[in-house]
C-alpha cells in the first residue's frame, strides 16, 4: 500500500485541479492487478492450451502433434464416462438444489425474526469446506456404524455399502452437494423474492387472483432470472468441484463418481503423461467459460 | 398471511433446519465420546462417557499449531494481496475515463470464469520448471488472484457509489489522489470491504486443492489438508479424533461468519440479483 501512504503533502498544490485531477495515468492503478492476473490466471491458460497439442512424456514436452491428443481423448470409453458422470451430477445436483432453494426461500418469507435466525442455521453448510462437508458425511454414511445405515435398518431398508456401492455412490454425492449447497440457492431467492414490488401482489389480490395467480404472474417472473444466474453459477461450482470427491469416494467405486475435474486432479498429483490431462483441463475450460459468459449476459453485467 | 399459513412455513422450516443441522450435530456428538463408544451400534446421540480427550489430542498434536499458523497466513496473505491490487484497479475504474476501460474490466471479469482447475497442470509444471513449489508466497499470490477479478468489481462498485463532489473538495483543498483514497474514500467503503473481505478469508481458509498441488510439503500443510490426509491414513480411522479435528478446523470461519452474516449474505447476493 506504499502509494497511498507515499507523497504526503509535498508538491500535491503543484498540479492543482481543473475538472480532474493533475492527468491521472489510470494504466499505473491497474498495473497490479493486471500483473497478477497475467502471471497466474491468463499466460498458464494459454500454457495448457498449448501442451494439450504437445506430445508428452510425464511432464517433459515433446513436440507439436495437433489434435491427435483430442482425438485420442474425446473418442475414449473414459471420457465418455466422465461425461456421463459430470453431467448426471450437475444437473442432478441442480434438480434438487433450486426446487428445494426456492420453495424455502418463499416459506422464509413471512416468518420474520424467526426466519432470520434459520436462514443463518440453514447457510452454515455453505460456509463449511468440501473436506470438513467429506468427512461429516463420510462418518453419517459410514457401511458399518453410521447413523444413515441406523436410520435405514430401524425402517427395514438393507442399505449395503453406500458409498462403495457403484449404483449408489453418485446419487449419494449428488445428495451431500445438494445438502452443502441449497442454502446458495435459497439466500439468492429471498434475495429476488424480496425484491418483488408489494404493489403487484396487492393488485393481483384487487383483481381477485388468490395467492397462486400471485405467484404466477407476478412472483414467478420477477424471480426467474434470479433462478437462472442462479443456475449457472453452481454449475460452475458442481462442475470444478474436486475435494469432496477425493474425500467422498476417491472417484470411485470402478469410477462412477470420477468427473473431468477430478480426472484432471488425479493425473495432475499422479505424474503420468500430462497431455491427456491438459485435454481435459481444456474441456473444463471451454465448458466453464460458455456458463460463465452465459452468467455474465444473464445478470445483465454486461449489457448486449 | 394468516396464522395457520404461518404456522405451516414455520413448522416446515425448523424441520428442514433441524434435518440440514443433523449432521453437524452428529459430528459433534461423535467428537465427544471416546474411540469404542463412536463406533457402538445402534448409535446413541448422548455419549455414555463423555470425554474432551479428542479435543486434547488435536491441540497438543505436534503439526496442529503449524497446520494453524499456515492457514491463517494463507487466507489473511491473500485477501490482504487481493484488497491492495483491486482497491487501486476499482478506483480507476470507479474514477478515471480512458480508452480500453471497458474492455480491460471485461477482461477481468473474464478471468474469474477461468476454473482453477483447469490452470492445475499448466501452473504445476511452471512451477515445477522454476522451483517454485512448496513456497508460501506462491501459494498467497496464486490464491490472491483468484479472489481479484471479482473483488475489482465489488471496490468499483462500492466507489461508484462514493459522491465524487466529496473528493472534488478535498482535491481542491490540495489533497493528493493516493490521501484521498486512503483517507477519504477506503473509511466510507470499509464495510463492503468487509464483506469482500469475510468472503475472501472464508474461500482462501476452506482450499485444499491448491495446497495440496502446489506445496506438497509437510511443513506448509494447512488444517484443510491435514483433515483430507488423516481420511487416508493407513492406521486407521479414529471417528471420534476426525470429528473433533474437522469441528476444530472449521471453528474459526463458522464463527467469522456467524459474527458477520449479515455482511456476508449481502456480499453473496452483490451483483447476482437481476434488478
Amino acid at each position: 500500500m506504499s502509494i497511498v501512504s507515499g507523497r504526503r503533502g509535498a508538491g500535491s498544490s503543484a498540479c492543482l485541479p481543473r475538472r480532474r485531477s493533475g492527468r491521472p495515468r489510470p494504466w499505473l492503478w491497474f498495473a497490479p492487478v493486471v500483473v497478477l492476473l497475467l502471471t497466474v490466471t491468463l499466460y498458464p491458460t494459454a500454457l495448457v492450451v498449448w501442451i494439450s497439442v504437445q506430445k508428452t512424456r510425464y511432464y517433459a514436452i515433446e513436440g507439436f502433434v495437433g489434435l491427435a491428443n483430442y482425438a485420442a481423448v474425446l473418442s475414449s470409453a473414459e471420457f465418455l464416462q466422465l461425461s456421463r458422470n459430470s453431467l448426471i451430477y450437475v444437473l442432478s445436483t441442480l434438480a434438487v438444489v433450486l426446487p428445494v432453494g426456492l420453495v424455502s426461500a418463499l416459506l422464509m418469507q413471512s416468518l420474520g425474526r424467526l426466519g432470520i435466525a434459520l436462514r443463518v442455521a440453514l447457510l452454515v453448510p455453505w460456509t463449511l469446506s468440501m473436506a470438513v462437508v467429506g468427512v461429516f458425511w463420510l462418518w453419517i454414511l459410514n457401511p458399518s456404524y453410521g447413523l444413515i445405515r441406523f436410520g435405514l435398518e430401524s425402517i427395514g431398508v438393507e442399505p449395503g455399502l453406500m458409498l462403495g456401492d457403484p449404483g449408489l455412490a453418485l446419487w449419494l454425492m449428488v445428495l451431500v452437494t445438494a445438502w452443502w449447497s441449497f442454502s446458495y440457492a435459497m439466500v439468492m431467492m429471498s434475495a429476488a423474492v424480496q425484491s418483488v414490488p408489494r404493489e403487484l401482489h396487492e393488485a393481483v389480490s384487487i383483481d381477485g387472483g388468490g395467492r397462486f395467480a400471485s405467484f404466477v404472474h407476478v412472483t414467478w417472473p420477477h424471480i426467474a432470472p434470479t433462478l437462472g444466474s442462479t443456475a449457472l453459477a453452481l454449475s460452475i461450482v458442481y462442475l470444478t468441484l474436486i475435494t469432496l470427491i477425493i474425500v467422498l469416494t476417491g472417484g470411485g467405486p470402478i469410477g462412477t463418481t470420477s468427473t473431468w475435474s477430478f480426472a484432471v486432479f488425479r493425473s495432475t498429483v499422479q505424474s503420468v503423461d500430462i497431455s491427456p490431462a491438459a485435454v481435459l483441463s481444456v474441456v473444463v475450460l471451454v465448458v466453464n467459460l460458455a456458463l460463465g459468459y452465459g452468467y455474465i449476459r444473464w445478470t445483465g453485467r454486461v449489457s448486449a | 398471511m394468516n396464522t395457520r399459513g404461518r404456522m405451516f412455513s414455520a413448522t416446515a422450516v425448523v424441520t428442514l433446519t433441524a434435518l440440514v443441522l443433523l449432521p453437524v450435530v452428529w459430528a459433534l456428538s461423535t467428537s465427544f465420546k471416546n474411540e469404542v463408544d463412536a463406533v457402538e451400534y445402534p448409535p446413541s446421540f448422548i455419549a455414555a462417557h463423555a470425554t474432551i480427550s479428542n479435543y486434547v489430542r488435536v491441540f497438543t498434536e505436534p503439526n496442529f499449531l503449524h497446520q494453524l499458523s499456515n492457514s491463517v497466513i494463507y487466507s489473511v496473505g491473500a485477501v490482504l494481496l487481493a484488497l491492495a491490487v483491486s482497491v487501486l484497479a476499482g478506483y480507476a475504474a470507479s474514477r478515471f475515463e480512458f480508452r480500453g476501460k471497458d474492455a480491460l474490466m471485461l477482461v477481468i471479469l473474464g478471468t474469474s470464469m477461468v476454473p482453477s482447475v483447469a490452470l492445475l497442470v499448466p501452473t504445476y509444471i511452471m512451477l515445477r520448471q522454476l522451483g517454485l513449489l512448496d513456497s508460501v508466497v506462491v501459494i498467497i499470490v496464486i490464491s490472491a488472484a483468484r479472489l481479484a477479478p471479482q473483488t475489482v468489481w465489488f471496490m468499483k462498485n462500492f466507489i461508484d457509489a462514493v459522491p465524487i463532489d466529496i473528493e472534488e473538495a478535498a482535491m481542491i483543498d490540495g489533497a493528493s489522489r493516493p490521501q484521498i483514497v486512503g483517507r477519504l474514500v477506503l473509511p466510507l467503503i470499509r464495510p463492503g470491504i468487509a464483506a469482500t473481505a469475510i468472503l475472501g478469508l472464508i474461500t482462501v481458509w476452506n482450499d485444499y486443492i491448491t495446497v495440496v498441488v502446489f506445496a506438497p510439503d509437510l511443513g506448509r500443510r494447512t488444517l484443510q489438508v491435514a483433515l483430507v490426509n488423516q481420511v487416508f491414513d493407513s492406521m486407521g480411522i479414529s471417528w471420534s479424533y476426525l470429528m473433533a479435528f474437522a469441528i476444530v478446523s472449521c471453528l474459526p470461519v463458522v464463527l467469522l461468519f456467524i459474527a458477520s452474516q449479515r455482511w456476508f449474505i449481502s456480499g453473496l447476493t452483490a451483483g447476482s440479483v437481476k434488478g
